[in-house]
């Protein structure tokens, strides 16, 4: 087990709106090592991208605020912090990246000018000095003919080439940890494989730890080191990847691997988990997968804590009391 | 026509919640049952002269709360009076422009192409006259009346609206849903209809809403240029326009009917903005 | 015994700018596809964006019209109908919407939206229209109370439901679905392709399954087309091009999709991105980004042609 780097403990942000409160992230803890990365897993409105945007304090307030809980990066609390001091955590120990990188660019200005000025202000570089840096990291995300694309305009480049912009400026402050909130989602398939062999060889080179935001199981299983699993706002299990993907201890994660498509498997029939993701403003009471569980069984009406199956497994099932999987 | 129900009951319970909305919303109802209730709350004509000389120009007192004009006449009960005929106006001239520009808007947006070019340039001609300028002449044309004064409001105001229901018509059309009903093998007048305007609906309320401001000071303007409704009809406009000579010794003949139209026109601004945020259809989609 | 058969279809659009600018700019979202669906089969239709699969799917409906091409349906020529006829011939073909918020009108409950079709070509009458509504809310699996609730009240995956029973409300023949599953969470995708195939058993419906990756398609397919840059580069039966890809694009497609075995890590198999479709390569379209391009394939267009029984490709490679 890596040195600790981040550690998130009982995290709580509620959205409040006129259809009432929602409990998006509802006690979410995990921790992610030095040069470790983790998977983020769960589908839309489990919490995932709202712990992402609390980590980096940018949940916006209102309607969201974060009640309860600490984050510490490298022992310091970021929810303690003031602004100003998150803004320099923000520019230069962590950066994040999103899954449209066309409206995370700033359309007016070429792409290379913008990672210019991020690296300009970041490292403390004069005009040329900064440019000639920034060409170097167009280069490093592997960006043909960077000189030239140093010029180029966010909308004159494709989807792939963007997130790449974004890598670059993400890079820039060489952060201690990334996060990536879907970076490959909006992509094509062909593009989406590029990214993520990218992403793993730059966290690799750089002993920089990546959190990885994703609804697609079969991302993680390709650069993790370990996942955590979200459910309606909770981490239903974390474990070490291949553990996971081997024996998932907690029925929705059994249930999300079974439906990956398996490439050369014909099925008649699809694996599926029955019903539908809770609404947030309403979740059920007890284990809140409990409504769409095949192994359901009396206890499941109180919420299960999450139990320690030992080996770095964590689960919140009754299923898994006793460390028994 | 089934549907929209929950649409308007959700928008009622935030416009419900807006302050400025509520306040503007009853000063209109207040205006309008004023208008409705003038003979009742008022004991004088707003028309018959008064009899003596020394009934001219009375400052606001017990008998005449807001003072009397030139000929005598209780100014009060002449904007009480003057009211159904500011409110009148507006809402039939919002109504002819809201339904000429909507008309204009939809078709030129549904069926595109050609069609839709020439009727935009043409729009665009239009906008291009000064209004007033188009006013004024109409009104050199043909006799003054009520009735013409309404008329022309509304049909010189429709460019913006259909403008407006163009813009959110083919914005529409690219949505899935209209594809759906055409795969249906709906015809036209079914999709226009029932995908199209619904859905285009509150953002023409509330333009509508906003205009009538508009239309309450263009009334206004015609009148004090001596070209609105013919006297002796009481109008805010034409009760500026007739005070304007003695504002500095009986200014209240001009100022209360001025603070009428500003009122007005200020609670129409707050109820068309309140319906704006409480029924925005961005929010929605 | 084919249901549908379009040939040559071409869609092209004039690109903005292009009236002045350089003189005429085409973009060609669809050039020159032949497709052919077989009564009671399914046939997938794979391809990255702008690619033009959906322009196609678009194009088989007429809710586009085409540049060039034929289309018949059912032994009618579709092109030729106009007016009243062809909004009658509409219901032979019916399509799902990858979009579950955009494809359903907001101001119409569930019931209305279904019971739209059934209302324009008069298939039952007064409490008869109600009670089919129900009956297909049933065959969709949505609870009878969906009747009177309005689109947002429902989840993706529930709307996509909605979608389904208003395509079925006019007794269709052939459905198109248009990337049906790719806005939905990854545990409900299951349930609409299961529901899919349900239904396709239980009426005898034909489909053209739209998707943008393979993974998807394949275990709803008999036969599967990749489409790049408007033109079809392979097509065959399922299972053969799957385990034996003849293009070169196949293969790469068929190599990115990650495997969910950790550690396994997805070699790139195609670099670059896809060239946009205003500027289409000259030569065969895929020779930027193919591994095994050499000079031929720069100059001259490879046309599709059948390679062995049933498997077609369009690839100098596999020209003697």
């Amino acid at each position: 087990m890596p040195e600790e780097l981040l550690k998130i403990e009982d995290l709580r942000t509620v959205f409040r709106t006129e259809a009432g409160t929602a409990r998006a992230v509802d006690g979410v803890g995990f921790t992610v090592g030095r040069g470790e990365t983790v998977g983020l897993v769960g589908e839309s409105g489990c919490g995932k991208s709202v712990t992402a945007l609390s980590i980096m304090r940018l949940v916006t307030d209102p309607p969201g605020r974060i009640e309860g809980g600490s984050i510490l990066f490298e022992g310091r609390d970021l929810l303690g912090l003031s602004e100003k001091e998150m803004r320099k955590v923000r520019g230069n120990e962590i950066s994040i990246i999103f899954q449209e990188p066309l409206s995370s660019l700033n359309p007016v200005f070429t792409c290379g000018e913008q990672i210019r000025e991020a690296v300009a202000l970041h490292q403390k570089l004069g005009r040329r000095a900064s440019k000639k840096k920034a060409i170097e990291m167009l280069r490093l995300v592997r960006i043909p003919d960077p000189e030239k694309r140093y010029g180029s305009y966010p909308h004159q480049m494709s989807g792939g080439m963007r997130q790449r912009v974004m890598i670059a400026m993400a890079l820039s402050c060489q952060p201690k940890l990334l996060i990536a909130d879907e970076p490959s989602t909006a992509l094509d398939v062909s593009v989406q494989a590029q990214i993520i062999e990218l992403l793993a060889e730059l966290s690799a080179g750089r002993d920089m730890a990546v959190l990885l935001i994703t609804h697609d199981l079969a991302v993680v299983a390709q650069i993790a080191n370990r996942v955590v699993v979200m459910y309606a706002g909770a981490v239903v299990e974390e474990s070490p990847v291949v553990e996971l993907f081997d024996s998932p201890a907690h029925p929705y994660t059994k249930g999300l691997i079974d439906s990956l498509p398996r490439l050369g498997q014909r099925l008649e029939r699809l694996p599926m988990i029955p019903g539908n993701v809770p609404d947030p403003f309403d979740l059920p009471e007890g284990c809140r997968f409990s409504d769409r569980c095949r192994a359901r069984f009396e206890k499941c009406a109180t919420e299960p804590p999450l139990f320690d199956l030992s080996g770095g497994r964590l689960a919140r099932c009754w299923l898994c009391e006793g460390g028994g999987g | 026509m089934s549907g929209g129900s929950f649409f308007w009951s959700a928008g009622w319970a935030r416009f419900r919640k807006n302050p400025r909305a509520m306040a503007g919303a009853a000063t209109i109802l207040a205006l309008y049952l004023v208008a409705i209730l003038a003979p009742v709350l008022t004991p004088y004509d707003p028309v018959s002269h008064g009899d003596l000389p020394e009934m001219r120009h009375q400052p606001p007192s017990r008998e005449h709360l807001l003072g009397t004009d030139k000929f005598g006449r209780d100014v009060m009960t002449r904007m009480l009076y003057g009211s159904r005929i500011s409110l009148t106006v507006s809402f039939l001239a919002v109504t002819i422009s809201v339904v000429l520009g909507s008309i204009v808007g939809a078709v030129a947006g549904y069926t595109g192409g050609i069609v839709d070019a020439v009727m935009m340039r043409m729009v665009d001609a239009l906008m291009s006259i000064p209004r007033l300028f188009l006013l004024l002449t109409c009104i050199a044309l043909f006799s003054r009346s009520l009735l013409l004064v309404t008329i022309l409001l509304g049909a010189t105001g429709w460019m913006g609206t259909a403008r407006l229901v163009r813009g959110q018509i083919l914005s529409l059309k690219s949505r899935e849903f209209v594809s759906a009903a055409e795969a249906l093998g709906a015809g036209s007048g079914r999709i226009v209809l029932r995908h199209l305007i619904p859905n285009a609906l509150t953002v023409i309320i509330v333009s509508a809403t906003l205009r009538i401001g508009l239309i309450i000071l263009g009334e206004a303007a015609l009148s004090f240029l001596g070209l609105g409704v013919p006297p002796p009809t009481p109008s805010w406009g034409q009760m500026v326009y007739e005070g304007r000579e003695v504002l500095l010794d009986a200014w209240w003949v001009s100022t209360f009917p001025g603070l009428a139209i500003v009122v007005t026109v200020v609670a129409y601004n707050l109820l068309g903005d309140g319906l704006r945020d409480s029924f925005d259809p961005v929010q929605f989609t | 015994m084919s249901i549908l058969a379009a040939k040559g279809l071409k869609k092209y659009y004039r690109s903005q700018g292009g009236y002045f600018l350089r003189g005429r700019q085409f973009v060609r979202a669809v050039d020159g596809v032949d497709i052919e669906l077989k009564k009671g089969m399914t046939l997938g239709l794979v391809g990255e964006s702008g690619c033009g699969k959906s322009t196609l799917a678009r194009l088989l409906l007429r809710l586009e019209e085409p540049t060039a091409g034929t289309l018949e349906i059912d032994g009618t020529d579709f092109l030729a109908l106009r007016g009243g006829e062809l909004r009658r011939a509409r219901r032979k073909i019916q399509m799902i919407f990858q979009d579950p918020y955009s494809s359903l009108n907001p101001r119409l409950t569930a019931g209305s939206t279904i019971a739209e079709g059934i209302k324009i070509h008069k298939l039952a009458r007064g409490a008869g229209v109600e009670r089919r509504v129900v009956e297909l809310l049933d065959k969709v699996g949505l609870p009878r109370a969906a009747y009177s609730r309005y689109p947002h009240e429902f989840s993706g995956g529930q709307r996509q439901r909605i979608g389904i029973a208003r395509a079925l409300a006019v007794e269709p023949d052939i459905i198109v679905a248009d990337e049906p599953v790719s806005a939905l969470d990854v545990s409900v995708q299951a349930q609409v392709i299961n529901l899919l195939a349900d239904l396709q058993s239980d009426l005898g419906l034909t489909y053209l399954f739209v998707a943008h990756d393979l993974g998807i398609v394949e275990h709803v397919s008999d036969r599967i087309s990749v489409m790049y840059l408007g033109r079809i580069v392979e097509s065959g039966p399922a299972v053969e091009l799957f385990s034996l890809p003849l293009h070169p694009y196949t293969e790469g497609l068929l190599a990115s999709i990650p495997s969910a075995k950790p550690g396994d890590r997805v070699r790139v198999a195609i670099s670059g991105d896809v060239p946009s479709p205003v500027d289409i390569p000259a030569g065969c379209a895929f020779h930027t980004r193919c591994p095994k391009a050499f000079d031929h394939c720069s100059t001259e267009t490879p046309q599709l042609r059948e390679v062995s029984p049933g498997r077609y490709t369009a690839c100098w490679l596999h020209v003697d």
